[in-house]
């Protein structure tokens, strides 16, 4: 069996935590928004086109699994936390408990799904969504 | 100290998500505060998908929710089914009885109310006979609930006045289904989906509607893009971004479409003659039986040139979707709304199934004409178990003396219990209630006050002193609360035991998971104590709880075609949802209907694959449907059409998703969408203030300018109680099934 030394997790770890730190100062930075100020897509479209655009295209948006279901509300008061990455275990099992339960059983690791499926950019393969906009940039 | 490379792996993963939540460890720490104790079986609240659902319950509290893996919906849940539990636990939950003083809804005791609802029933029936009372019930009730409620009054207390919300959404649907097979509810199931090549989607937005089913036909066409999807819509809503034909037609002309498409197939020589000459009858709108010849002779009035002019659909689009459905392997049609709510909804229903026939796009899997349901127990709570004026349990009909002597028999109960004539429709049942000739009228699970049609109307004969209502319901903030006399805190969907059955006739059990709050009562409760105030005889509903009352509808039902003798509460208990027919408890359920081998209705050894058993002769009937406009075509006045519908956030009147505080913000108000020509020229921005004005009512929307509507079309949705767009709406019907047509009327707007 292959072996690491420790100080190689430390590193990593480190490494990790600086590449996404930007993110998660996005979630505490969220602007206070109005209480009738739509679905976070209207705004996001302007915000963060990119990702308003990944979304559209993903089978989630297809399927109009808006940005709240995962991902909470920007006040706190929604059903679920607000987090820019949702947490698996409350959040991706609500739909995805079989899927997880598979890889579970296949690879033998926690669920912890978005660091192998990046849910935004998981696009339904057809002519409508051939016209990506946010895959081609 | 060695570690191996996957422990490094899911070390800084674990570090990373860690980092990226922000605030990770509270959230962490919410999440583990609401980790189950354990999941309870149930259904999904909203629409007739019927989604299984797992109801995750700590210390007796709902927490969360998750999809049910081994229901159809493998595990799936749409946004709203996924965030169910805020509703529970709404602060407007009603959980004690009141009754109306001196206008004000006072709290009262269970006995004050009842007694108060007893008195004044039993003054009716005294006063003014059995046709003065009512009963409007719902397809979001448990089928044991409406079984009871229409056996109470039919059989108890001599009313045919028993309705309910599915005569709004889905009667043409019944009526489509009757006239063309001879029994109700779709032949096929949501497998069909899976193994379809051709969508026909028609009058149905199923990607706000029905989610999880659009999800499964988005899945079918990303495994394999040869797969077609036509979308006949004046919309082009989000269920058109997978179309590869997007239909955009003049609204009401659909009618005419689909007979262009039958026209097209039979040039074409896409027909299944054999199939046909074998197993369908042709018959003229005036009900008599000619031949093949006769249907092309009545199709030329439908070449596709002609159709253009009527629909503004090209003739050459018309061709294009007439060839994809007929030479497809397999086709699925999909409606909903769009052609049932319609003055000629069972008419626009047998055009589609029509096309099924003469192509033979019948009877296997992935092709089958299949009406999608609104409400989560439309088909299972009333449909089926005959909870409307005009019905009797598993399909029976209330005119015919022999459907009435059989149940009789069955039920134990003298000849000549049940009343012969039918009771009176829900338009009919609620205009006689405004003109107070219905004096007592029981309203449960459902909000009339603002999902009737012209509601203005209805709601002036609400106000009537000299009239009285009493309403089951869970949430004070429902309109009809406003004006009912009598308010009863009924027990709310996981709050109770009982039975949904969806669009695809699949029966599933709702096991309960918590108590009820406060006060509250499940309506088999309430409905009992009813009943035996009432002083119906003990014979007549002799059940301890909802399992005796299913067990007595599998009786019933064991004689007809319907037979759910196999569907036990054992194996409901088991099992996430069996299909009927299933007569034995070894039985699977049935797939597909009318088909030797599949369907138990049919001998094993029967001399045809197809036996349409609903009909005398064994032949489904192509009919000829001529094109009839809308009850309200647009004019010099109203130049404009204005239709309804919902949007995928929001559910029927709101009183539940509006708990939901993600989806109440993602649609805190009803708004009216303009096509961006008909913006433009009526200087319309985006956001502007904009009145809408029919010849009922006038309102002012917030603008949403976009290209989802046609020009000249402007579309509402109907959830908002500060902005009921069924004020403006119309209240003409179907002749046939009574269903009003909200989806057409005409409207001008302005600029406010």
């Amino acid at each position: 069996m292959k072996t690491i030394n420790l100080p190689a997790i430390i590193f990593a770890a480190l490494f990790f935590c600086c590449a996404a730190g930007n993110v998660s100062a996005v979630s505490i930075k969220h602007l206070k928004a109005p209480d009738d100020a739509a679905d976070c897509y209207t705004c996001h479209q302007k915000v963060t086109p990119r990702v308003a655009q990944n979304w559209y295209e993903s089978k989630h948006g297809v399927a109009l699994v808006k940005c709240f279901v995962c991902h909470g509300q920007p006040d706190g008061k929604g059903s679920i936390p607000f987090a820019v990455v949702p947490d698996s275990v409350t959040v991706c099992r609500k739909c995805h408990e079989p899927a997880m339960i598979r890889m579970e059983k296949k690879f033998g690791i926690d669920p912890n799904c978005y660091e192998c499926h990046p849910f935004h950019q998981n696009s339904v393969h057809h002519d409508a969504y051939k016209k990506s906009v946010s895959k081609s940039k | 100290m060695k570690v191996t490379r996957r422990e490094v792996l899911k070390t800084a993963a674990a570090a990373s998500a860690m980092a990226a939540i922000g605030g990770s460890l509270t959230n962490m720490a919410k999440a583990a505060d609401s980790e189950p104790e354990r999941w309870v079986k149930s259904v999904c609240r909203f629409c007739g998908t019927g989604c299984g659902v797992m109801v995750g319950v700590k210390g007796g509290k709902v927490v969360t929710v998750k999809g049910d893996p081994n229901n159809h919906n493998v595990g799936f849940l749409c946004l709203k089914g996924a965030l169910m539990p805020p509703i529970v636990y709404s602060k407007d939950r009603v959980t004690k009885p009141y009754i109306r003083k001196n206008g004000k809804l006072e709290p009262a005791t269970w006995d004050e109310a009842m007694s108060l609802v007893t008195t004044k029933f039993k003054a009716a029936l005294k006063d003014h006979g059995p046709t003065s009372i009512g009963y409007y019930g719902s397809g979001q009730a448990l089928t044991e609930e409406t079984y009871l409620a229409s056996k109470i009054w039919k059989a108890g207390l001599g009313s045919n006045n028993v309705e309910g919300n599915p005569r709004l959404c889905m009667a043409s649907a019944v009526g489509g289904y009757v006239t063309t097979f001879g029994k109700d509810e779709p032949c096929g199931s949501y497998d069909d989906i899976d193994a379809a090549t051709c969508f026909f989607i028609i009058g149905s937005n199923m990607s706000e509607c029905h989610p999880i089913l659009f999800k499964r036909v988005a899945a079918r066409k990303q495994a394999n893009p040869n797969v077609k999807v036509i979308v006949v819509d004046p919309r082009k809503t989000n269920t058109a971004r997978i179309a590869d034909e997007h239909v955009s037609f003049i609204p009401g002309t659909d009618l005419a479409i689909l007979n262009a498409m039958a026209y097209v197939i039979i040039q074409e020589e896409l027909d299944n003659q054999r199939f046909h000459n074998k197993y369908v009858t042709f018959m003229t709108n005036d009900k008599k039986k000619v031949d093949f010849d006769a249907y092309m002779k009545f199709l030329e009035e439908y070449t596709p040139e002609k159709v253009e002019k009527i629909s503004g659909v090209s003739a050459d689009q018309i061709r294009r979707i007439a060839l994809m459905f007929a030479e497809a392997s397999g086709t699925t049609s999909f409606w909903c709304m769009g052609l049932n709510q319609r003055i000629r909804g069972v008419w626009a229903n047998n055009l589609v199934s029509n096309l099924h026939l003469l192509t033979g796009q019948i009877g296997k899997t992935g092709a089958s004409p299949f009406s999608l349901t609104g409400q989560p127990n439309a088909c299972g709570g009333v449909r089926d178990t005959g909870g409307l004026c005009h019905l009797l349990p598993a399909g029976r009909l209330i005119k015919k003396p022999e459907h009435r002597a059989k149940l009789e028999e069955q039920w134990g109960l003298k000849p000549g219990t049940i009343a012969p004539k039918p009771g009176l429709h829900t338009i009919a049942l609620w205009n006689a209630f405004s003109e107070a000739k219905v004096k007592a009228m029981f309203v449960l699970c459902t909000n009339p006050a603002h999902s009737l049609p012209n509601v203005n109307i209805y709601l002036d004969g609400m106000k009537r002193k000299d009239n009285f209502m009493v309403l089951s319901e869970p949430f004070m903030d429902a309109e009809t609360v406003k004006y009912c006399d009598v308010l009863l805190p009924s027990a709310f969907w996981c709050e109770k035991r009982g039975t949904y059955g969806c669009s695809e006739r699949r029966y599933a059990l709702l096991m309960k998971s918590v108590e009820p709050m406060g006060e509250c009562k499940p309506d088999f409760d309430i409905l009992m104590d009813f009943a035996k105030r009432m002083g119906v005889d003990p014979k007549v509903v002799p059940y301890k709880n909802v399992d005796d009352v299913w067990n007595e509808w599998r009786e019933v039902s064991s004689v007809t075609s319907y037979n759910f003798m196999g569907i036990t509460r054992a194996r409901m208990e088991k099992e996430s949802g069996i299909l009927w027919p299933c007569p034995t408890e070894d039985h699977p359920g049935t797939k597909i209907r009318y088909v030797r081998g599949q369907d138990p209705n049919i001998p094993k050894d029967y001399k045809s694959k197809y036996h349409f058993y609903g009909k005398k002769d064994g032949r489904a009937v192509i009919w000829f449907r001529p094109y009839k406009g809308a009850a309200e075509e647009p004019d010099a006045e109203y130049p404009m059409v204005l239709t309804t519908g919902r949007v995928i956030d929001h559910w029927h009147t709101g009183t539940m998703t509006m708990k939901v505080p993600e989806l109440r913000r993602s649609f805190p108000k009803a708004y009216v969408e303009v096509n961006v020509d008909d913006a433009r020229e009526k200087g319309i921005r985006n956001g502007d203030d904009v009145l809408l004005e029919t010849r009922r009512d006038k309102m002012v929307f917030q603008a949403r300018v976009s290209d989802v509507c046609r020009p000249g079309l402007v579309f509402v949705p109907w959830y908002d109680a500060n902005l009921m767009i069924n004020k403006l709406t119309l209240n003409a019907f179907d002749p046939g099934s009574k269903q009003p047509e909200y989806k057409i009327c005409a409207i001008r707007i302005k600029k406010a």
